[in-house]
């Protein structure tokens, strides 16, 4: 992972890649929206950033959760709101961090798909948090703090700790077996 | 693809003809307002900025209609929220009283205004931009080119991963996958999971073959870009960047006083 530039051309398409996946899967999960979850929508797709983030740096993470975000809100709906989508680029951003946690042989190894889960929980809470309480700050729909841990970060912070605790190494498992029996670079 | 996908509606209106990088920053500005915004009666005249902007617009309700069915149902859900969590946790003395409280009914319905104003502006950005404009908008507004390719690429890509999963769902089905359907929501939801794997890491593969094939056409070569489409400010789009900036100095003050 080391040799990739955020800005190289890989890196680039990356993020388009993941923006554009992480897009095409909200706006089918947005419409499946669960009743009495107006508010939050239950979506396995928040592995995609973080899978993004894992295995080709923090910031094509961040950008593939930002942008896919803003862009599945504008095809959904319309608009966007800037702190959810700051929130979904942190779910792609924290679970870029891996390398600092463990050694580049080991990323694509078991130690590294526990890794990989436990960032992808660490990023849900952090990431739903940071939207959900900024929210609250900013006086954005909601005005106390109680309906910003209710309402909003605890059903969106749980759900997308399992998915992601689940799915992540899951995709990364799938992506790296494939790339090695396709003699790619991973 | 991108420009059906994405909900651009055609129109002459102004805010159609305006200039993507105008528009850009006054939205950045009117959600920075509204971030300093903390009394009702500095969210009130944002409000009625972002209602004369949306209903500039002239924005077909037929069009429209689902984006209002969503912004809504937000709101009721909202406002009652408000309403009821500040009734019940947040106040003193006898039920009835609480529940005709004015400051009660002020607090529950700021933030669903703030929130209001928020969908007006980046709803009418989506409306009223084509999805083409934003990469050379945003390259001309002094990103990267490399940063604001990616918007171009994403976009170009959505339309791509739709057809993917259906035809990924087709292969799956002949080869024996029932994906459960039906009215139960979570049923249907539980039948794209398998979906996701798949397409992602397919997806993903091809990472490397694009990149290649950009280089070998010279991608990234040139530091300097220029853009197909040259963006040009006309008269009603630098009194759009006035409106925003004075916009952006006022509710700073605002917020320091």
């Amino acid at each position: 992972m080391g040799e990739r530039r955020t800005l190289s051309t890989t890196g680039i398409v990356a993020m388009a890649i993941g923006t554009a996946l992480y897009a095409a899967f909200n706006v089918f999960f947005n419409i499946l929206q669960l009743p009495g979850t107006q508010l939050v929508a239950l979506r396995p797709s928040v592995a995609i950033p973080m899978f993004f983030g894992y295995t080709f740096g923090p910031v094509v993470g961040f950008v593939s959760g930002f942008l896919g975000n803003v862009i599945s809100d504008a095809i959904s709906w319309g608009g966007f709101w800037w702190n959810w989508d700051v929130g979904n680029g942190l779910l792609g951003l924290i679970p870029g961090l891996a390398p600092y946690f463990i050694s580049k042989e080991d990323v694509f190894r078991r130690r590294g798909y526990l890794v990989c889960a436990v960032l992808a929980i660490v990023a849900s809470i952090v990431g739903m948090g940071f939207a959900a309480y900024t929210d609250y700050l900013f006086g954005y729909g909601i005005s106390t703090i109680e309906e910003a841990t209710y309402a909003l970060f605890l059903p969106a912070a749980v759900t997308d700790a399992i998915n992601g605790a689940i799915i992540t190494p899951i995709l990364v498992a799938a992506y790296a077996s494939a790339a090695r029996g396709r003699a790619r670079r991973i | 693809m991108s420009t059906r996908l994405i909900r651009y509606i055609e129109g002459e209106s102004l805010v159609h003809r305006l200039d993507p990088r105008a528009k850009l920053t006054f939205i950045f500005f009117m959600v920075f307002s509204l971030t300093l915004a903390s009394q009702i009666l500095s969210i009130i005249p944002l409000l009625a900025i972002s209602l004369v902007f949306y209903s500039s617009a002239k924005l077909p309700w037929s069009k429209t209609k689902a984006t209002w069915k969503f912004i809504l149902v937000i709101i009721v859900i909202l406002s009652l929220l408000n309403y009821l969590t500040i009734v019940l946790l947040y106040s003193e003395g006898p039920i009835l009283e609480r529940l005709a409280s004015p400051n009660a009914v002020r607090k529950a319905l700021m933030p669903v205004l703030k929130l209001l104003s928020l969908a007006l502006v980046t709803a009418t950005l989506v409306f009223t931009t084509p999805p083409n404009l934003y990469a050379p908008a945003l390259g001309q507004m002094g990103f990267p080119y490399r940063a604001a390719y990616v918007i171009q690429l994403a976009l170009r890509y959505v339309p791509e991963f739709m057809a993917e999963m259906g035809r990924t769902l087709e292969a799956q089905m002949a080869r024996g996958f029932r994906p459960r359907g039906g009215r139960n929501p979570l049923a249907r939801i539980l039948s794209v999971v398998p979906l996701v794997v798949p397409v992602t890491v397919s997806a993903t593969l091809s990472i490397y073959d694009i990149a290649d094939s950009m280089e070998l056409r010279g991608f990234g070569e040139e530091r300097c870009h220029t853009w197909y489409r040259e963006l040009k400010l006309s008269k009603w789009d630098k009194l759009l960047l006035v409106l925003s900036y004075s916009l952006g100095a006022i509710y700073i003050l605002l917020f320091m006083i």
